[in-house]
């Protein structure tokens, strides 16, 4: 617990010196508690997200950072590897591949890295999976895109 | 990084007993026989306590001859074994125990200041490999730590007992165990060209995947890579015996084992040429899957 708490601290102090380095995340500590981190992260150019703004939140365990935090996906995004509903998102190094070698923004640079090159081979969301594997890439894009225009791009007038 | 394979979240039921068809072997299944799997695993605590060899026989008494034959030798030359447990990070909680044991009974002030100069140039390895200080560094404190307390004769120092319970906390042997997994993929990066045929033997990917996927993460099991790459980035000859049903058809069982010995030249009591005089003061027993610690007599 204090070990974790120690190692946030830390990131935290990292993420203030380095707000100018990584204009496409903005990762945010909770007021009140250290283990809740939302972030903003920006769609990756020439994706479907492009132009949208996705919010992931971070719930940090208290054996971090032996442990992954658990990322979810606040902004309803349509992706293979992104569960439609719950937002659960499946990578790897927030499962079995996870070491304290990551921090919460390296976290965040996987997960636009994950939007960028999806993985339809081991879909949390069948349907966008599904049109990827049957090499209907128009048909993914294009829902792809509706719904960033929907959930994650300000919406206009 | 990748994403990973079995996040697909429907599976299929768990329950109908359809050998023919995989897609019935769902998430839950798997994540069911993982944890039953851990669970066994956590019988044993991290470090167990010392037992004699004959503790050895005793699990293969209805096994194989060979083994059981095996161990009458080891019986001979080692006195007791030390079992930790299986949880993937086996390796390095043995060599953890094993030198720390060390330095607490040989009181080797000359090892522990030559040991700390390596732990620097890990250090700074891992700094020029463009890892940020705080992820690794309250890793390393923890194990510097460590090395002080098993010296006595100051106020931190603590007993062999101690040295037991430490190496039984999570928070402190899990510590250490991560502290020599950061040295260990900071050496196998830092000569990546040396391992690399090594580690395209064992996986798929570059160097940096491998150190991503095999070595940083916890409970990842240890192989010859990595065992290499940490006796060379600390400069500790480790020797490693096997207990395998290997045998020679020239009849007569023996035991085999394999000296890791560090490249580095600047081993105490080593002249330059000559690497037969290196006795290893750690000793792992491999069985395939599993590292203890053994104690020679």
């Amino acid at each position: 617990m204090q070990a974790s708490r120690a190692r946030l601290f830390k990131e935290y102090k990292e993420v203030q010196r380095e707000k100018t380095a990584d204009p496409d995340i903005q990762l945010v500590c909770d007021d009140s508690n250290i283990f809740k981190w939302t972030a903003l992260i920006k769609g990756p150019s020439e994706t479907p997200f492009e132009g949208g703004v996705f919010q992931l939140a971070f719930a940090v365990p208290e054996q971090y950072p032996l442990q992954p935090p658990q990322v979810r996906f606040l902004t309803k995004i349509f992706h293979p590897n992104v569960h439609f509903k719950t937002g659960e998102i499946c990578l790897d190094i927030l499962k079995n591949a996870w070491s304290p070698a990551w921090t919460l923004q390296s976290v965040c640079r996987a997960i636009i890295a994950l939007m960028a090159h999806p993985e339809p081979d081991s879909p949390l969301n069948c349907d966008s999976g599904n049109l990827l594997r049957s090499g209907d890439t128009r048909g993914y894009q294009s829902m792809a895109r509706m719904y960033t225009r929907l959930a994650a791009m300000p919406k206009k007038g | 990084m990748q994403n990973q394979e079995g996040c697909d979240g429907g599976g299929g039921g768990a329950t109908s007993c359809e050998f023919e068809d995989w897609g019935s072997f769902g998430d839950e299944a798997i994540i069911q026989q993982k944890s039953e799997i851990s669970d066994e695993a956590q019988k044993i605590p991290f470090v167990a306590d010392k037992e004699p060899i004959s503790a050895l026989a005793a699990e293969y008494q209805s096994g194989s001859p060979i083994l059981l034959e095996k161990i009458k030798i080891l019986g001979e030359q080692y006195a007791a074994i030390r079992r930790t447990r299986g949880d993937g990070n086996c390796f390095f909680r043995s060599f953890m125990f094993s030198y720390l044991e060390h330095i607490l009974n040989s009181q080797d002030q000359a090892e522990v200041d030559r040991i700390k100069a390596k732990v620097e140039e890990c250090r700074k390895t891992l700094q020029s490999l463009g890892y940020t200080d705080f992820t690794f560094e309250d890793f390393f404190a923890l194990f510097l730590e460590q090395l002080d307390s098993v010296l006595q004769g100051s106020e931190s120092s603590i007993s062999h007992d101690e040295l037991i319970i430490r190496s039984r906390d999570q928070s402190i042997s899990d510590y250490v165990v991560m502290f020599f997994r950061f040295v260990t993929t900071g050496e196998i990066r830092k000569r990546s060209e040396f391992f690399e045929p090594f580690v395209m033997g064992l996986s798929n990917g570059t160097v940096e995947q491998f150190c991503k996927s095999a070595v940083e993460p916890m409970g990842e099991e240890s192989d010859h890579v990595h065992i290499t790459a940490l006796s060379d980035a600390l400069g500790v000859p480790i020797r490693v015996v096997y207990l395998d049903r290997s045998s020679c058809d020239t009849g007569g069982v023996s035991v085999n084992h394999h000296d890791f010995i560090p490249t580095t030249s600047d081993l105490p009591n080593s002249i330059s040429g000559s690497t037969q005089s290196i006795q290893p003061y750690i000793t792992l027993l491999y069985r395939p899957g599993h590292y203890d610690i053994l104690y020679p007599k």
